[in-house]
């Protein structure tokens, strides 16, 4: 059977999906730590690793993680990227206004990385190994935006 | 546990865009009628059906059951299941399950995707939303105005960072990626089951794409297909009655590392590239299947590569080749279908990506490359062991099958 015509259903549903996520008590301490302007992360009881931002649990030992530990501000750029492109509400991709830089940053040796901008560093001089420094609001509120960026120490 | 062979194998007659004259029940019974065609076997003959697609990608929550008519399940057990990029193996694992253990004989698998009729960028938002901290930290605004960084292209944003490790680590170049994508694209040319397919490929050609997060460019990125897949699977004792040809399960393994973390740096100290549960699933399987030496052993390898690097990285991450070894490999020309290590003769994920699909057709490769069956893509060596990998969940879930042209010595 051969279809000349395309149809197409597109249902409207008198619903508007709505999700609310409690961020959890790890992440509240985190964000609560911003408002002194400190990062905090988790260390393990087992392989004193630290997960930053914290987490209940290190998974590779099994263990609750409950001892919160404040992190230096300053750190090494781990491994990066140049982002050329951002979304826009409804899925658009769009042209970046200029490249912009995501780094993963090692704040410590037992630490997990830290996902964050990077600015202040022309995006074709990014090398991994920069050592980068942590820049907050003036004014902090105890929530994700007080941690602005980071850049070259 | 008894031997399990694949005794048929059938996709809808191409894998495009958009597919304007069938509606998704429709494409899939397409797979599902030349699974039986080239079989043999009817619907009467099955005894059981494992169903995949990825989670929310057309809105639909239970796709199979909607389908049921369709795929030749009514009166029968049938389950879905879902596991990101993995689901098509794992939907393949699980039929294995089935047979293995002694409780069927005869399961087919069904996998689809269609694309053009849903929404892949939701569906991947609703993987990770609830990890608000993941969204936060690659830069999402979740107050949903603008600007949502990095992986707002989907994985690709994500993914990055995965290519830059690689790179760094191995020594290769973005001039590699670009290698790798070329032959792919001209693999893909001699698959009629492929979606992007240009025989003409070349690194340069591809290096003229545009950058979407460096090292990752347009050219490096899997499309989005409409298609479906169907194989079916049978224990030794029935494959003897009904098929001529079969290639025999000496292996299947999966690991996941750190699941909620894992989406962007994969477990809670490591390394975006490390993909630690591709090592452990890889030796895992090699164990099961009684191999020494996979460099020696096995012949044909279908990797899992949504991004073109994923298929040299993961050649190291399983053992095939040293770490830093797989860009020489390449240069060498040992990856292409005449080489001593031929790997996605199919074109792999990078030229065709119905999800939900995916990670089987990397097994029905395998497959049918030790049947030889690949027709214009046979590669040129003989295929006795091969080996497919899938790669999905969050960025840290990977599935292994290991076939071969015989029943396992039990």
């Amino acid at each position: 059977m051969s279809v000349q015509e395309e149809t197409f259903l597109t249902p409207v549903v008198p619903l508007d999906f709505t999700y609310n996520y409690y961020i959890g008590q790890y992440l509240t301490r985190y964000f609560k730590g911003f408002k002194e302007k400190k990062i905090l992360g988790s260390r393990c009881p087992g392989c004193s690793k630290v997960a930053v931002p914290p987490r209940k649990y290190c998974g590779v030992c099994n263990k609750v993680m409950e001892e919160m530990v404040e992190l230096p501000q300053e750190g090494t750029l781990e491994n990066f990227t140049v982002g050329h492109v951002t979304m826009e509400k409804g899925g658009r991709l769009s042209p970046a206004e200029k490249p912009y830089v995501l780094g993963l940053i090692k704040l410590d040796d037992k630490a997990s990385l830290l996902l964050h901008k990077v600015e202040g560093v022309d995006p074709s001089q990014v090398k991994a190994g920069m050592k980068v420094k942590a820049v907050w609001k003036d004014q902090v509120e105890g929530d994700y935006w007080d941690l602005d960026h980071f850049e070259p120490a | 546990m008894r031997n399990v062979a694949i005794v048929g194998i059938g996709y809808t007659p191409v894998f495009v865009s958009k597919r304007r004259d069938v509606c998704i029940p429709e494409m899939i019974s397409e797979a599902v009628e030349n699974a039986f065609k080239n079989s043999g076997l009817t619907p009467a003959d099955i005894d059981a059906v494992v169903f995949g697609n990825m989670h929310t990608f057309e809105g639909l929550n239970l796709p199979h059951l909607w389908s049921a008519d369709f795929i030749a399940s009514l009166g029968k057990p049938v389950m879905r299941i879902a596991t990101g990029g993995t689901t098509g193996m794992s939907a393949f694992h699980a039929a294995y399950y089935h047979i293995a253990s002694g409780l069927h004989d005869v399961v087919m698998v069904v996998t689809y995707e269609k694309h053009s009729e849903g929404d892949a960028q939701v569906g991947l938002m609703g993987i990770i939303t609830p990890e608000i901290m993941a969204m936060l930290a690659a830069g999402i605004d979740v107050t949903g105005q603008k600007g949502m960084g990095a992986i707002g292209g989907g994985s690709a944003g994500g993914i990055s960072y995965q290519a830059t490790s690689y790179l760094h680590h191995s020594g290769a170049g973005i001039e590699h990626i670009d290698a790798i994508a070329a032959m792919e694209r001209r693999n893909a040319s001699k698959n009629p089951y492929a979606h992007l397919k240009d025989p003409e490929a070349t690194a340069e050609k591809i290096a003229q794409t545009p950058l979407i997060s460096w090292p990752i460019r347009f050219g490096h990125v899997c499309p989005t297909t409409d298609g479906a897949t169907v194989c079916i699977l049978a224990s030794e004792e029935k494959a003897a009655k009904i098929a001529d040809k079969a290639a025999w399960v000496w292996a299947v393994a999966n690991c996941a590392s750190d699941a909620t973390t894992g989406n962007l740096i994969e477990g809670i100290i490591t390394d975006p590239g490390e993909q630690m549960p591709a090592t452990i699933a890889a030796k895992k399987a090699y164990e099961r299947a009684g191999i020494q030496d996979p460099r020696k052993e096995i012949d044909y390898v279908e990797i899992y590569n949504g991004f073109a690097h994923q298929t040299l990285m993961f050649l190291e991450r399983i053992g095939m080749c040293e770490v830093g070894e797989a860009h020489k490999l390449l240069e060498k020309g040992e990856l292409e279908m005449s080489g001593s290590l031929p790997v996605n003769a199919s074109g792999g994920v990078v030229s065709t990506n119905a999800i939900g699909t995916s990670a089987l057709n990397r097994v029905t490769e395998c497959a049918l490359q030790l049947m030889g069956q690949a027709g214009e893509h046979q590669v040129e060596k003989e295929v006795h062991k091969a080996l497919a990998h899938g790669w999905g969940g969050l960025m840290q879930y990977v599935t292994i099958t290991i076939l071969a042209d015989k029943p396992k010595k039990l």
